[in-house]
């Protein structure tokens, strides 16, 4: 009985000290989430918001809508592509976590310098890429000088709606890239020395430590990097309204699913469409829980069976 | 012992009420601007304090927005807490219109006495559905006048008094091509607000839609000046970055860079080349602007507008009268290359240049008093970012090679007559 109140009591206190973050997430998180996903049910426009009009329950009317809408089909086949980008995305950070992680001279100016992109401001990175990615930009010149290109048919990597994505994914990756590294090197450096080192001893290579000891012990962090990174890439919307201008040209080549919300909604302020912005954004987190399962599918832990 | 309790209770919220009704002859009320602070902070402070010592029972509260003012105009509307007079433009003036977020005019202020105070042409820009939403502000105008590097064109041959039209234009853009390497002209083709091609259309006399409100502009004519455009792109005489950049801000970058070599429109373009490159400036000269077939000055104006949740309509309408009034708009044109949209300026003496050596002060004179000359254009169709994003899209193609001009113009023009609700 006395271990019963004990446990009672630690639990109160346990609750007393999440009350308050949960409170405002309660505010700030969880009500806009659930009054958003509400409003993709109802009709309801900026007049109805100046009118003090009520949202109006019209079912799945919306999303019948939404998902009949090329637009939207052009964003959330534009926000697959997108995806790519966590696998490369990965692979690199944790190969250059790897590499970072040796015990060399100069490799706190290496890890510094990976870092620099993710404290840089998205407006000052968007004016060095757009002098990059120009028709006569440092892209094509560097492309001339390896004699990769034809420079009479050089063109703006930005203004061709084969390239355009690609291009914007590169500065999302330039973005990332240091991010993941850290929380990579944060990993690895939590690994016993002592598991690398009796490995050595048996005789394992460094490819063999690398697939039999990092890897299984750093899968906690590559489902957090995966997992926020697929989340970051779905979601994708800074880069698209920087390089666009909110067009998500050329010939909606950059269209995302999050730019249609944001059209429908902030983007037009005056003009909102709360319903329909809702039933897309709700339609997008499926998509995001869809992918999030599979990221911990993939990742799991494979349990007992094992001697 | 309660009951006197209770008559101290009650004298004293009598006495409240009493101070009270003292302090209610005091009115703040909120005023919002676009993107005017810090560089007109003493303007702005300056006019704030007449009208306060002209009006001492209204104090004004000024707040800035940049960004994201409509986002928080809405915001504020919807929490209860609207601003009493907001700074818009045509598009969103327009927008908030319509959907019932603004105060018509004709409830604070007649239309005889609007009409007395400003161009007609202006208050036309902020009308909808035959009611006035917005005290016009300063304006613009987007031709106003041609300032250029003498430079480049002496290089390439190019008399500046020679150009007199749009195709004049065009045409000397491309000899300072061939000759300099150097744009000439950057038209705005696809602007990312609005839908600018359309304008194209507009200055050179062809229609945008008929008197139903039908669009018809795939004629043949039209799409001969499409055509024309996407060859002068092809040919690299205008630049293919236009399809990405509004062409504003795109020749005030490569203009102080020597890469363009002529700019239209009014003289507020020439602050950033007195900025950012202070030798070409001073070389920059300035003739009156070439136009199209139409022969008209196309711009536009900013207003004031009175939200329909203000609770203190009445000194907003006073505030904003007086704020708009001709006297502190040819203030601020002193302060800044704006042009004036209360009437009877252009005889105002205090918009004579000063300096007729200075470019902008040249400019200045030459557009200042212009207002009377501002064009809107055409009123925008309902569904306006629908329609004008599908036109965009759509004119995109035809400059990318993806569709041809005319099929480009006839896809838009089908789109616009099925979804204009």
């Amino acid at each position: 009985m006395h271990v019963k109140r004990r446990a009672l009591t630690t639990a109160l206190i346990a609750y007393a000290f999440l009350a308050p973050a949960l409170v405002l997430m309660g505010l700030f998180t969880f009500y806009p989430v659930i009054y958003g996903a509400f409003l993709g049910f109802t009709d309801y426009t900026i007049a109805d918001l100046a009118a003090k009009e009520p949202p109006r329950w019209v079912g799945f009317a919306n999303f019948a809508q939404v998902l009949g809408d090329p637009l939207f089909q052009t964003g959330v086949w534009n926000s697959l592509k997108y995806l790519l980008v966590v696998p490369v995305l990965q692979v690199a950070a944790l190969a250059v976590a790897v590499l970072v992680n040796q015990k060399l001279p100069l490799m706190g100016l290496f890890r510094t310098s990976y870092y620099v992109p993710v404290v840089t401001s998205i407006a000052l990175a968007a004016v060095m890429w757009d002098w990059i990615f120009q028709k006569d930009g440092f892209l094509n010149w560097s492309l001339r000088l390896l004699h990769l290109i034809n420079w009479e048919g050089r063109f703006s990597w930005l203004l061709n709606e084969h390239t355009a994505l690609w291009a914007i994914m590169l500065v999302t990756f330039w973005r990332g890239f240091g991010y993941y590294m850290v929380l990579y090197l944060a990993g690895l450096q939590s690994i016993p020395a002592e598991l690398e080192e009796a490995a050595v001893l048996d005789g394992a290579g460094a490819w063999q430590r690398f697939w039999r000891i990092t890897v299984p012990l750093m899968k906690p962090t590559l489902l957090l990097c995966s997992l926020l990174s697929t989340i970051a890439a779905i979601r994708v919307l800074e880069e698209i309204i920087v390089f666009t201008g909110g067009s998500g040209g050329p010939l909606n080549s950059t269209y995302t699913a999050l730019l249609y919300v944001y059209n429908k909604s902030w983007g037009n302020m005056l003009d909102a469409n709360f319903g329909v912005a809702g039933a897309a954004g709700l339609l997008i987190a499926l998509v995001g829980f869809a992918l999030s399962y599979l990221n911990f599918y993939l990742t799991r832990e494979e349990r007992g069976g094992r001697a | 012992m309660v009951k006197k309790l209770l008559a101290a209770g009650m004298l004293g919220l009598g006495l409240l009420g009493l101070g009270g009704m003292a302090q209610q002859r005091t009115v703040e009320i909120e005023f919002w601007t676009y993107y005017l602070s810090p560089n007109f902070d003493n303007y702005i402070k300056g006019v704030i304090a007449d009208f306060e010592k002209a009006n001492p029972t209204v104090k004004v509260k000024w707040v800035d927005k940049q960004d994201t003012m409509e986002r928080d105009l809405t915001a504020a509307i919807a929490l209860g807490k609207a601003p009493d007079v907001v700074n818009l433009w045509q598009d969103s003036t327009f927008a908030a219109a319509q959907n019932g977020l603004l105060t018509p005019l004709t409830e604070l202020t007649t239309q005889a006495a609007l009409e007395n105070a400003y161009y007609p042409n202006v208050l036309s820009i902020f009308t909808v559905d035959g009611k006035p939403y917005g005290y016009p502000w300063y304006g613009w105008v987007d031709q106003g006048v041609m300032m250029y590097n003498p430079e480049l064109l002496a290089k390439a041959g190019v008399d500046p008094n020679g150009i007199k039209t749009t195709d004049d234009l065009l045409a000397a853009s491309e000899k300072i091509k061939k000759a300099t390497g150097a744009y000439g002209w950057l038209p705005p083709v696809k602007d990312p607000n609005g839908a600018s091609f359309l304008g194209r259309f507009f200055l050179e006399g062809l229609s945008i839609y008929d008197a139903q409100g039908k669009a018809n502009f795939n004629s043949a004519a039209h799409v001969a000046l499409l055509q024309k455009y996407v060859d002068l792109m092809k040919a690299d005489v205008i630049p293919q970055e236009l399809l990405r950049k509004e062409a504003f801000q795109l020749t005030n970058e490569l203009y102080s860079q020597g890469k363009v070599a002529i700019m239209i429109g009014g003289p507020q373009s020439l602050n950033r080349v007195k900025e950012s490159n202070p030798d070409l400036y001073k070389k920059t000269k300035v003739v009156a602007a070439p136009l199209g077939a139409a022969k008209l000055q196309t711009g536009g104006a900013m207003d004031l507008v009175i939200p329909k949740a203000s609770t203190k309509k009445r000194e907003a309408a006073l505030f904003a009268s007086f704020m708009t009034s001709r006297a502190n708009q040819v203030k601020f044109a002193n302060v800044v290359p704006i042009v004036s949209t209360a009437r009877g300026s252009e005889n105002d003496p205090n918009l004579r240049p000063k300096d007729p050596n200075d470019p902008i002060e040249v400019a200045k004179g030459m557009v200042s008093g212009s207002g009377r000359f501002i064009n809107p254009g055409f009123k925008p169709p309902k569904n306006t970012d629908d329609i004008f994003k599908n036109f965009n899209d759509n004119i995109e193609a035809a400059f990318l090679g993806r569709k041809s001009a005319k099929q480009a113009l006839d896809d838009a023009v089908t789109f616009w007559n099925a979804n204009a609700k």
